[in-house]
């Protein structure tokens, strides 16, 4: 039975395309990186400016120094919820604030997200921010194509995405690859807003801690014609969490663990968690 | 001989100008999204539209230097940044979310779009069911044939997708819709008596779904199956008027009338698609006792950002009902602001109330004139609804 099970995951697993001559990296991943960049260097809401960030729960004090978010130079304000709804105390009155709207905050900026129950509030700041993260040079050999195989069970699981909302991703499947050995990779389909989502995968690899991000790396799949599928790794992309510790990080993902270093894509060199959460993995 | 050479040289000047008509392309994952450019000189400064088949609308700002254009719409904070190479376009689309960036390759060539016609094989009414992750979703398609070449639409059970345009060719077809922010391309083949495509939405989502010929049976979910409402009580609000007068159901103004109220959004496209019918409605039964009374969620919930957008639009439309100020535009702000709604979320929707002040219909969602017959269909639903509940006594009863 085994062997059988081994032969049907080698007949369906993800193919290497032969490596080109040409290492550069494609024009279109060129473009995202740069566009990236550039918003994470002068984006108000950029994680690198993220400097504090809390679950709203029943309420938030902001402000003095045993608020539960202390602000410099501000006095009490408070994060409210009149039922679903919620709204901003300020001395001079209260008034409703929206998900994903700029609240300003004398020097700071305030950005509530997700949905209830799990909305939260980041709060942004102007200080000098990080460097960005840089890139490891493009590695055409580990470029892998092929099908995505059906969950073995359908539904949905509670998880935090790359940005740190909590969200509801739904069982997508699995991709099998050959990376140092066999290595069957769980995919979750993850709401990017309106009709829009990604085919996400949260990994592990031995180049974690050294080089790359302790706590796991986020990439996504990639569709091809005829139902197949690109999982180009030099697209692995740091949680937010990478860049400031005022995100949660996901916990990782049972078994996405690629036994070999995988040294392409997006690079860490600390600044944001400095060791990976001892947070349990989601089944 | 100097003569070619300036001969020449204004031949790569004419080359060099952006202006005139492109065939343009988003090159998505799962194939390219056909729409139309033009770009024309205004005086000094340059102005361009997007145009989905013979729909078009007017970037907000284009700058032009060098090789490079640049085209804003400034609703949606997107960019196609391009540079000119001969007698094309090359670049990206660009937006920002609140999470980052989003970048789709773009491309264009010089001239118009060949008109195709749909073959009779494609055009009318499919029911499409959409599969994804092994969940199905029903969808209607159409496709007819219009100045352009073939159209097509896509309705759910809230709303229609925005007016689709593309190519055709034998038995297969791409029809596209982009606005600047939404990013759609419908494909399928048409293979015996059933259709099979997928459905693409932004750079990479592909959903795979397959149709048969409509049979007149419904197969969406019905509008009015989506939101229901307490009827057991007067449906109750109470809101600031766009002059800060708070305005409630026993205003009496609404009292005893047979009222529509019109949950909506100057952020919602439909709901700026909606409100001409709505009036038209107003201007034709007011007499007989038919108010209407709008309820704005805006983004921020911010009377000062949210009082002028609200102003605009009722100017815009020079809407003669109240609109209100009643709350934020996400599911939580309009639970909070009304209660006795459950399951609200479709943007526009519409309530109706009976003269004794209770709800009678919910009718979630609109479907706008690319819809065709839905959009037919539902007009009459509203018409028959309203001379129903004018002709009820205030007891409910005739």
């Amino acid at each position: 039975m085994l062997s059988c099970l081994r032969v049907f995951m080698v007949a369906v697993a993800l193919v290497r395309p032969m490596a080109s001559l040409d290492a550069q990296a494609p024009a279109d991943l060129d473009r995202e990186r740069l566009g990236y960049l550039t918003w994470l260097k002068t984006a108000p809401n950029s994680p690198l400016a993220a400097i504090a960030r809390q679950p709203v729960g029943e309420g938030l004090r902001l402000g003095p120094p045993d608020a539960n978010i202390p602000l410099s130079g501000i006095g009490e304000h408070r994060i409210l919820r009149k039922g679903r709804a919620l709204a901003l105390e300020t001395p001079s009155g209260t008034r409703p604030v929206s998900r994903g709207q700029a609240v300003r905050l004398g020097r700071y900026t305030l950005y509530l997200t997700g949905p209830a129950p799990g909305t939260a509030l980041t709060v942004f700041g102007q200080e000098e921010r990080a460097a960005p993260p840089g890139y490891y040079e493009y590695d055409p050999s580990l470029v892998f194509s092929g099908p995505l195989l059906p969950p073995e069970k359908r539904g949905t699981a509670r998880v935090l995405a790359g940005d740190g909302t909590e969200t509801e991703a739904t069982e997508a499947g699995s991709v099998v690859l050959t990376l140092g050995a066999l290595t069957r990779l769980r995919v979750l389909r993850i709401a990017s807003g309106g009709e829009e989502s990604e085919l996400e995968i949260f990994f592990r690899d031995q180049s974690n801690g050294q080089g790359t991000y302790p706590a796991g790396r986020f990439v996504s799949l990639i569709p091809l014609p005829n139902g197949r599928y690109r999982l180009d790794l030099n697209r692995a992309r740091n949680p937010f969490c990478a860049y400031s510790a005022a995100y949660p990080c996901p916990a990782p993902w049972r078994g996405n663990v690629i036994p070999a270093p995988v040294r392409a894509g997006e690079r860490y060199a600390g600044g944001g968690l400095k060791t990976p959460p001892a947070s349990p993995e989601i089944n | 001989m100097p003569a070619l050479l300036l001969q020449g040289a204004a031949a790569l000047a004419t080359l060099a100008s952006p202006g005139g008509h492109w065939r343009a392309v988003l090159d998505l994952a799962g194939g390219p999204l056909p729409f139309a450019i033009s770009i024309e000189r205004a005086g000094r400064a340059w102005q361009a539209e997007l145009c989905n088949g013979a729909k078009c609308q007017r970037f907000s700002k284009v700058r032009v230097g060098g090789d490079s254009v640049v085209l804003e719409n400034a609703d949606y904070a997107a960019t196609i940044t391009a540079a000119l190479r001969g007698d094309s376009l090359v670049g990206y689309y660009h937006n920002v979310g609140s999470n980052g960036p989003r970048t789709i390759p773009f491309r264009a060539a010089r001239g118009r779009w060949p008109i195709t016609r749909a073959p009779t094989s494609l055009v009318g009414r499919w029911d499409a069911t959409f599969s994804q992750d092994l969940e199905t979703s029903p969808r209607v398609l159409e496709f007819r044939n219009g100045l352009a070449g073939i159209e097509g639409t896509l309705i759910s059970s809230t709303s229609d997708y925005g007016p689709f345009s593309g190519t055709t060719s034998a038995d297969t077809f791409a029809i596209g819709y982009f606005d600047g922010s939404f990013v759609y391309l419908i494909t399928g083949r048409l293979k015996g008596d059933t259709l099979r495509g997928i459905f693409h939405a932004g750079l990479r989502t592909q959903t795979p779904w397959q149709a048969v010929r409509s049979s007149g049976a419904p197969h969406l979910k019905s509008p009015t199956e989506l939101t229901s409402a307490d009827t057991t009580e007067p449906f109750s609000f109470r809101f600031p008027d766009l002059r800060g007068r708070l305005v409630g159901n026993d205003d009496p103004r609404l009292k005893g009338k047979v009222v529509l109220v019109d949950i909506f959004g100057t952020w919602c496209p439909t709901c700026h698609e909606g409100m001409p019918g709505l009036i038209e409605l107003y201007n034709r039964y007011r007499g007989r006792g038919l108010e209407i009374v709008g309820l704005a969620f805006e983004v921020t919930g911010d009377t000062a950002v949210d009082a002028p957008l609200v102003r605009r639009y009722r100017d815009k439309f020079r809407i003669p009902f109240p609109l209100l100020l009643a709350g934020t535009s996400d599911v939580e702000g309009i639970e909070a602001a009304l209660p006795q709604l459950r399951g609200a979320g479709a943007f526009p929707t519409i309530i109706f109330l009976g003269r004794d002040g209770r709800v009678r219909r919910v009718h979630a969602g609109f479907h706008g004139v690319a819809a065709g017959d839905q959009h037919q269909r539902q007009a009459r639903e509203f018409e028959e609804e309203i001379e129903k509940l004018l002709d009820e006594s205030v007891s409910g009863k005739r």
